[in-house]
């Protein structure tokens, strides 16, 4: 359904929009839960947060609380439905792999200029540790919220030890997802992640980077299915796709380029993809 | 069970008093059925009728017996209090006003408040001991941060001094401003004293240590007119009726923030007495039918506990319709990749 290659369009799918929703779903509604969270501390009034016009409910903890509830659902909606969903279809492309840590040490050492990257499947190993290191921040988050929601409404006089460590696990966990939030921002920083991002937005990366750089998800993909050059609803035509992101990734790719040892094969799509050739693609 | 021994006992103590009041006062007889109890939860009994203020003694005894129980219970405070950034005047500090006992402070968990009430046309002064009405769903310790703060089986709302930063969340959720900050002293001190935090919060315990040990709390054996008493919820709330019924009175505290573990008693109206008293701070007010404000939330919260079974549900549904029509897909001759 989702991946899918767009020779015509010099893209490849790599998320469906259900993946795309489960994503921002998760996304938006952890960054609230992140900020109502912290002001469930008493420290929106006292660092004159709440006195800044328009952020008065910062200090209002029944507001706040409310607003973390409402954050919730959603939350642990998408949580849930993403283990089900994708553990029904058998979908475990991001499940961490045997070797994992020592490939991340490599790949990253590559990012500073030692050594060359690996090839890599859809997931870099990277992200696949992540993303275990992320599922269990979010399992602590959301069982501990459990507990302290169920305590809140129905039993504020449980046992003492089961609200002292649900609180202490959401407290720390909070901070761990908010470090995990900084470590993912900082790893779509890194240049040669940045073709990625647009596929957060749009589903789709293009297709000489793929090549170049995922070359074993695309042998799979290319070897799975023919190329297909029929029209596809892709989630986001290449027409709106945004100028400014488009020279960012182009310059992205050029020094994926420069990193990478000159003469591999999977370098050589890359380069005859320009920012002409997507502008020439846009036309037709 | 030690539990289970305690709450006997408690009982136990708690009929030997009402016995004794009932003997004394001959308002109402001891409610009979023993067995009727519920098991560990205790509610207050405090009888405006009775309470006087104790005007014969400098200090009303059931304050006198709190703060005798309570005189070690904070630590020497650190000197100089840090500065809490970047509000240096919220220090908050009674440590050198440690008798202070005409309003609620870290030293003082009980205090006697007077309301001066017009009662047709006559001035009469109503004696109220005020401390913590230890509520059945206190917002005060659910949404304590750190947990702190928390509601006991046997109903008592404690807050644990080793745990709390004096960030004071408690008292702004507290319909009445129970309780009060001690800067300069607690776990903030080893954190982060400047930034984060400021004291500890304290209130009345119920005199829960005592409770689990079966005795009775200090205020409730002090009084000398049995104006205060402690026993079981169910009796306590049987008796409360009972004694409005008789003086033709008023209840407070039964349905006061969602309901609470104090009853007050009293032949004048909740009304009449919260128009004499003005709020401030260490000295609440009795508003009538004061609504728990967490309530409102109650509804959100519901749906995140309903929220993990939809989310499977939805993510089965969408799933099974996949597989269905990957079947349907392979059986026209036609594969999928997703």
């Amino acid at each position: 359904m989702a991946e899918k290659i767009l020779e015509d369009k010099g893209l490849v799918i790599r998320h469906s929009l259900v993946e795309l929703i489960e994503h921002w779903a998760i996304a938006l509604s952890g960054l609230i839960l992140v900020v109502t969270g912290f002001f469930q501390m008493p420290t929106a009034n006292r660092y004159y947060i709440a006195s800044i016009p328009g952020l008065a409910w910062s200090g209002d903890f029944f507001t706040t609380l409310k607003m973390h509830y409402v954050a919730s659902v959603i939350f642990v909606v998408a949580a849930f439905f993403h283990v089900v969903f994708h553990g029904m279809r058998g979908e475990k492309g991001l499940m961490p792999k045997k070797g994992d840590m020592k490939t991340s040490i490599a790949v990253i050492k590559s990012f500073f200029g030692k050594g060359e990257e690996p090839p890599f499947h859809k997931y870099l190993p990277e992200q696949r540790l992540a993303y275990a290191g992320m599922a269990v921040i979010i399992v602590l988050l959301i069982l501990s919220g459990l507990v302290k929601t169920y305590k809140n409404i129905y039993a504020p006089d449980m046992s003492l030890a089961v609200v002292l460590t649900a609180t202490w696990v959401h407290n720390i966990a909070f901070i761990l997802f908010f470090l995990a939030f900084f470590a993912h921002m900082a790893a779509i920083i890194l240049k040669p992640n940045r073709p990625m991002i647009r596929a957060i937005f749009t589903g789709a990366v293009r297709l000489d980077y793929a090549r170049h750089r995922h070359p074993l998800w695309m042998a799979e993909l290319e070897g799975k299915a023919e190329t297909t050059t029929e029209q596809q609803t892709p989630l986001v035509s290449a027409d709106a796709e945004d100028a400014e992101e488009d020279t960012a990734n182009t310059q992205a790719m050029q020094t994926t380029q420069e990193e990478t040892p000159a003469g591999t094969e999977a370098a050589t799509p890359g380069e005859t993809m320009t920012k002409e050739d997507q502008i020439n693609l846009e036309r037709k | 069970m030690k539990k289970q021994n305690v709450a006997n006992i408690s009982r136990r103590s708690f009929f030997k008093v009402t016995a004794g009041l009932a003997a004394a006062s001959g308002i109402t007889a001891l409610p009979k059925n023993v067995h009727a109890a519920a098991p560990g939860s205790f509610a207050t009994l405090i009888d405006l009728s009775l309470c006087d203020g104790c005007p014969d003694r400098g200090m009303p005894a059931c304050v006198s017996a709190c703060k005798a129980i309570n005189k070690d219970k904070i630590p020497p405070i650190s000197d100089p209090i840090p500065k809490p950034w970047p509000r240096d005047k919220m220090i908050e500090d009674w440590s050198k006003k440690k008798d202070v006992f005409n309003r609620l402070t870290p030293y003082n968990y009980i205090y006697v408040q007077k309301a001066e009430v017009d009662i047709n046309g006559q001035k009469e002064t109503i004696h109220i001991p005020r401390r913590c009405m230890h509520c059945d769903n206190p917002a005060c310790a659910t949404i304590c941060p750190f947990s702190a703060n928390h509601k006991m089986k046997n109903s008592a709302v404690v807050i644990d001094q080793d745990l709390c930063f004096g960030g004071a969340k408690c008292r702004t959720v507290c319909p009445w401003g129970i309780p009060q900050r001690q800067s300069g002293v607690g776990i903030y001190l080893h954190v982060l004293p400047d930034y984060m935090g400021n004291g500890v919060m304290y209130k009345c315990d119920l005199c829960h240590e005592r409770l689990e040990a079966g005795r009775l709390p200090g205020c409730v054996e002090a009084c000398p007119r049995k104006a205060l008493l402690i026993g079981p919820r169910e009796e306590i709330y049987a008796l409360a009726e009972e004694r409005v019924k008789q003086m033709n009175g008023f209840i407070y505290g039964k349905t006061e923030n969602g309901g609470t573990a104090t009853l007050y008693v009293s032949p004048v109206s909740f009304d009449l007495i919260d128009q004499s008293l003005k709020k401030k701070p260490g000295e609440p007010d009795m508003k009538v039918r004061i609504e728990r404000r967490m309530a409102k939330s109650d509804n959100r919260g519901r749906a995140v506990l309903a929220a993990p079974v939809i989310g499977m549900a939805a993510g089965a549904v969408g799933a099974l319709k996949w597989l269905s029509d990957r079947k349907e897909k392979t059986a026209g001759g036609d594969s999928d990749n997703g």
